[in-house]
């Protein structure tokens, strides 16, 4: 099954769809969902007056930000996993290759263990996620002569293991009442206390990491023929790589400082619009990050909604995209079906 | 006429448009929070709070961190076994579903544990988000006394809290000088084996250990150095040869009357392998509580038969009615209590 | 002569695989080079592209050295074509052939229409505009072969630099390539290619290099450099070459016996 859907009437019709499924998500808590509660919220907002006071409070500061959130993170999930998979030359791959998530969770797990205050374990789970990447990419530019992408990936696996350590003793020192819980909790994922200022904290890194991919987009069709043909064809491969590499971990740590980790999207998502709309990055691009942004919306809904607590939602990601997975290699379906 | 008319109009408009009377306290990580003059409903944000307030207000308790098991559920009060369940509400990343904790409209929430620059910023978010008054309580053991006393006085119960923090007064007051009687060899040395292994253990300072060594008892893991939670093997604690083996779970404790290993051990030998009771909140660590303070009477009872005269009925007796609010019949004495391995 | 190489060694970091290499390239011709496995054919065309920098001596292109032009530079004279093409995405062929329109593009741009043209008559020229919107993965090795000197035509690179480019293609495909690229060389363009079979280099090739251990063994006019005793030196084997009674073909075959 492959449809390659043209390029302007899909674009529309898919922002269209994700506006219709924000608003719906708008519509659905354990507050009260359906329309009237939405309604009433906007008649507030517009007339300042109302019956409930809390309906505020509800819509604008615990599933407005959720729902912004999901958009901004599914969109930068996605748009991170299509980059690394171009980059690596592998449909297969997910943006926690180079060690992105497992950095992120150092600096996170770190901060709480050091009792610091949650904006500071927000930032060191962002600078983590950043420095483990570097980490990587100063191991990959040491080697020369091997295969750049081959460089990377080992190295990648090394610095996780190295870091995963880290993670696991400081779990061991942990309270086990009160960090420990914060600890794991974290690492599933979750939106819970998702804010609208957590939200726009992380729009300039967002930007700056968002802007290489967009500018690079055709590029990075070059960029996935390899490194030999991509330099005889003209590209400092170099280069390009460094800066796709930095803008897709940037976004990508970014959206892990107030997540925590969220699996999966990076991985799969790409995979379903290669599916739909082919490898061309101009259009992958664009095709994954409203993939991205309308799935973790249903797992967010599904996430408040199912259960009377809150399902983690790296729980709800793995439950549906491994199987997903799965599914692919048996079938033999390599992405390009 | 119409004047007069139109100032009581006036004043009662002023009336009406005032906010409900609220109080400024300040809470145990320094942060000054206004809460309600009157305190109705109340939501805990982990189960220590939950112990806390059920035992100070019941009926102000607006539902459950997790759901309480059918054998807990016998030793609480009626109204409160079916509450609903809210999850952790311990900052970024807990299980408390926003909308849920909105929709139960509490007036504060209570959150009772460690105190430190995390949890009090991670409070000021929840406040900010969801405009519910959040206050953190210091739960260090050696401030149970004082504890019970600042949240009554929040909840609005203080003579309620006074009269457990009398009890609790008195019992750690009693306490120390009982043990200032009985010198240090005469103090057995503690292993406090966990889960069904029993070889998970809390080193020297832990918070699950916290009351273990307020009852005076040595931890034989403190060889093991200082720390949280950890995970032992057999040849540790034979090395460390514990006079007396604590067991949070009864399978452990069966497991190791018979296995040819662990008989290696005096404590087993002489059978001093005891089950902690549990129910309805652990006595001895999980949830770190007040809940901890009958554990303190099982403790003197269990590790210095001798010093302490058998009262530990009367004790329990008394500290559920108390505390739990419920009448013990004798089979549940001797269930929450007879369950020592079997000589 | 658009790329000399005077006295070349080459290699990698650590060790040398040959030297002392001189050649030229010219437009209009098709230059062959043979030589056994290991002979270093590879590592001596990755040097003149620019993969691998020069150890010693000289490479040239336009007379500026190799090392002194910027990659994207280097791409708007010298197109590749590689040998093997693994692609692990279903790019069309028209999407792969237009690849090559990239050393004409600043970093941020797109194709436009003008690139598009080309990579359209790239196509053409080689036959294959009817497969512009098959999935690359999806075509013949002969035709991926086709589709690659077509991305080096829409480079509009004058030097097309060919690794075993008949290596996995069945007898018609080799044949047809073949006279591809004589067309190709005849149109202006300069061409050099590797090969193994002298069979090859006989139908398309003006010039041979024999390379043996790094070092060329002999170089010049197809005819008269590639003789038996050049293939015995090469390749350890007695070989006849001879015309065919009744056309112009040379060929090449073991002696018997």
């Amino acid at each position: 099954m492959r449809v390659f859907l043209s390029r302007l009437p899909a674009a529309v019709l898919g922002l269209a769809g994700l506006a219709l499924l924000a608003l719906f998500s708008m519509m659905i808590g354990k507050y009260g969902s359906g329309p009237g509660p939405l309604f009433a919220a906007l008649r507030q907002l517009v007339t300042g007056e109302g019956s409930d006071p809390l309906l505020a409070t509800v819509l604008w500061n615990v599933r407005l930000p959720r729902v912004l959130a999901a958009v901004v993170v599914g969109a930068a999930l996605a748009a991170a996993g299509a980059t690394y998979q171009g980059l690596f030359r592998n449909p297969l791959v997910s943006p926690d290759l180079l060690g992105v998530s497992v950095g992120a969770s150092l600096g996170a797990v770190a901060g709480i263990f050091l009792s610091l205050p949650v904006l500071a374990i927000q930032l060191a789970a962002f600078v983590g996620g950043l420095v483990a990447v570097l980490l990587v990419t100063g191991v990959g530019m040491l080697v020369r002569e091997r295969d750049p992408v081959l460089t990377l990936v080992l190295a990648g696996i090394a610095i996780q293991a190295l870091v995963g350590a880290g993670i696991s003793l400081i779990k061991i020192l942990a309270d086990p009442y009160d960090q420990l819980p914060a600890i794991t909790y974290w690492l599933l994922g979750s939106m819970t206390a998702v804010t609208r200022f957590d939200v726009f904290s992380i729009l300039p890194a967002l930007g700056i990491g968002f802007v290489p991919l967009v500018l690079l987009r055709w590029r990075m069709n070059v960029m996935t023929l390899g490194e030999e043909e991509a330099q005889t064809l003209g590209i400092d491969t170099l280069k390009t790589r460094i800066v796709l590499i930095a803008g897709a971990t940037l976004v990508t740590a970014a959206t892990v400082s107030i997540t925590g980790i969220i699996g999966w999207i990076g991985l799969v998502i790409p995979h379903i619009a290669r599916m739909l709309v082919g490898p061309d990055f101009r259009r992958l691009l664009p095709a994954a990050m409203m993939l991205g942004a309308a799935y973790l919306l249903v797992v967010d809904m599904l996430a408040r909604s199912i259960a009377s607590i809150e399902v983690p939602l790296g729980i709800l990601t793995a439950t549906v995209g491994a199987p997903f997975f799965l599914w692919l290699l048996i079938s033999g379906k390599r992405g390009w079906s | 006429m119409s004047v007069f008319r139109g100032l009581v109009g006036l004043v009662a408009l002023l009336l009406s448009s005032l906010p409900a009377t609220a109080r400024s306290i300040t809470d145990a990580a320094g942060r000054v929070v206004e809460i309600p003059d009157r305190v109705q409903r109340v939501l805990a944000a982990g189960p220590p709070a939950s112990v806390l307030v059920y035992v100070l207000a019941p009926e102000k308790l607006a539902g459950w961190v997790r759901e309480p098991k059918p054998e807990e559920k016998a030793f609480l009060l009626p109204a409160v076994r079916d509450l609903p369940v809210f999850g952790q509400l311990t900052g970024k990343g807990g299980t408390a579903n926003m909308e849920a904790v909105l929709a139960a409209r509490p007036d504060i929430i209570v959150d009772v544990g460690t105190v430190n620059a995390t949890y009090a910023s991670l409070a000021d978010k929840v406040q900010a988000q969801t405009g519910i008054p959040y206050v953190l309580i210091d739960g260090t053991f050696a401030r149970s006394a004082a504890m019970l006393r600042e949240t009554g006085a929040i909840l609005g119960v203080p003579e309620r809290a006074e009269a457990l923090a009398a009890y609790a007064d008195e019992k750690l007051a009693a306490l120390e000088k009982s043990l200032a009687a009985i010198p240090a060899e005469k103090r057995p040395s503690v292993y406090f084996g966990r889960g069904a292994e029993g070889l998970e253990t809390g080193l020297s300072g832990s918070i699950n250990m916290e009351i273990l060594e307020a009852a005076g008892a040595r931890n034989a893991a403190a060889a093991a150095g200082k720390g949280g939670l950890t995970q032992v093997s057999l040849e540790q604690v034979l090395s460390w040869k514990p006079d007396v083996i604590l067991a949070s779970s009864p399978k452990f404790a069966h497991a190791i009357k018979d296995d040819p290993l662990w008989r290696e051990l005096d404590a087993v030998k002489a059978g001093r392998i005891h089950v902690a009771p549990a129910l309805p909140f652990g006595w001895i660590d999980s949830p770190p509580g007040v809940n901890r303070l009958i554990g303190i009477s099982w403790l003197e009872h269990t590790l210095y038969p001798e010093a302490f005269p058998a009262k530990l009925d009367e004790d329990v007796r008394t500290f559920f009615k108390l505390f739990y609010h419920v009448e013990l019949d004798d089979a549940q004495l001797a269930g929450l209590i007879g369950r020592d391995a079997d000589r | 002569m658009i790329l000399t190489v005077k006295t070349l060694a080459f290699g990698y970091r650590d060790r040398e695989i040959g030297h002392g290499v001189d050649l030229s390239l010219q437009g209009g011709e098709v230059l062959a080079l043979l030589g056994p496995n290991g002979a270093g054919k590879t590592t001596l065309f990755k040097t003149m592209l620019g993969l691998l920098p020069v150890k010693a001596g000289e490479g040239l292109l336009d007379g500026r050295p190799l090392s002194g032009w910027s990659r994207r530079e280097r791409a708007l004279r010298i197109a590749y074509v590689p040998q093997a093409h693994a692609a692990p995405f279903p790019f069309t062929v028209r999407d792969l052939v237009l690849m090559g329109r990239v050393a004409h593009l600043s970093a941020f741009a797109l194709p436009g229409a003008h690139d598009r043209a080309i990579a359209e008559a790239a196509l053409e020229n080689l036959g294959i505009a009817k497969l512009a919107d098959t999935p690359s993965t999806e075509i013949s090795g002969g035709e991926r072969q086709l589709a690659l000197i077509a991305r080096a035509l829409a480079q509009e690179a004058r030097i097309v630099v060919m690794d075993e480019p008949t290596a996995s293609l069945d007898y018609g495909n080799q044949m047809r390539l073949l006279a591809h690229i004589r067309r190709l060389a005849a149109d202006g363009l300069a061409i050099v290619l590797s090969t193994h079979n002298p069979d090859h280099a006989l139908q398309a090739a003006d010039r041979v290099a024999l390379l043996k251990d790094g070092e060329l063994t002999a170089l010049g006019a197809t005819r008269e450099t590639l003789t038996p005793n050049a293939l015995k030196t090469l390749y350890g084997i007695e070989v006849v070459i001879g015309s065919v009674p009744g056309s112009d073909a040379f060929v090449c075959a073991p002696r018997p016996g």
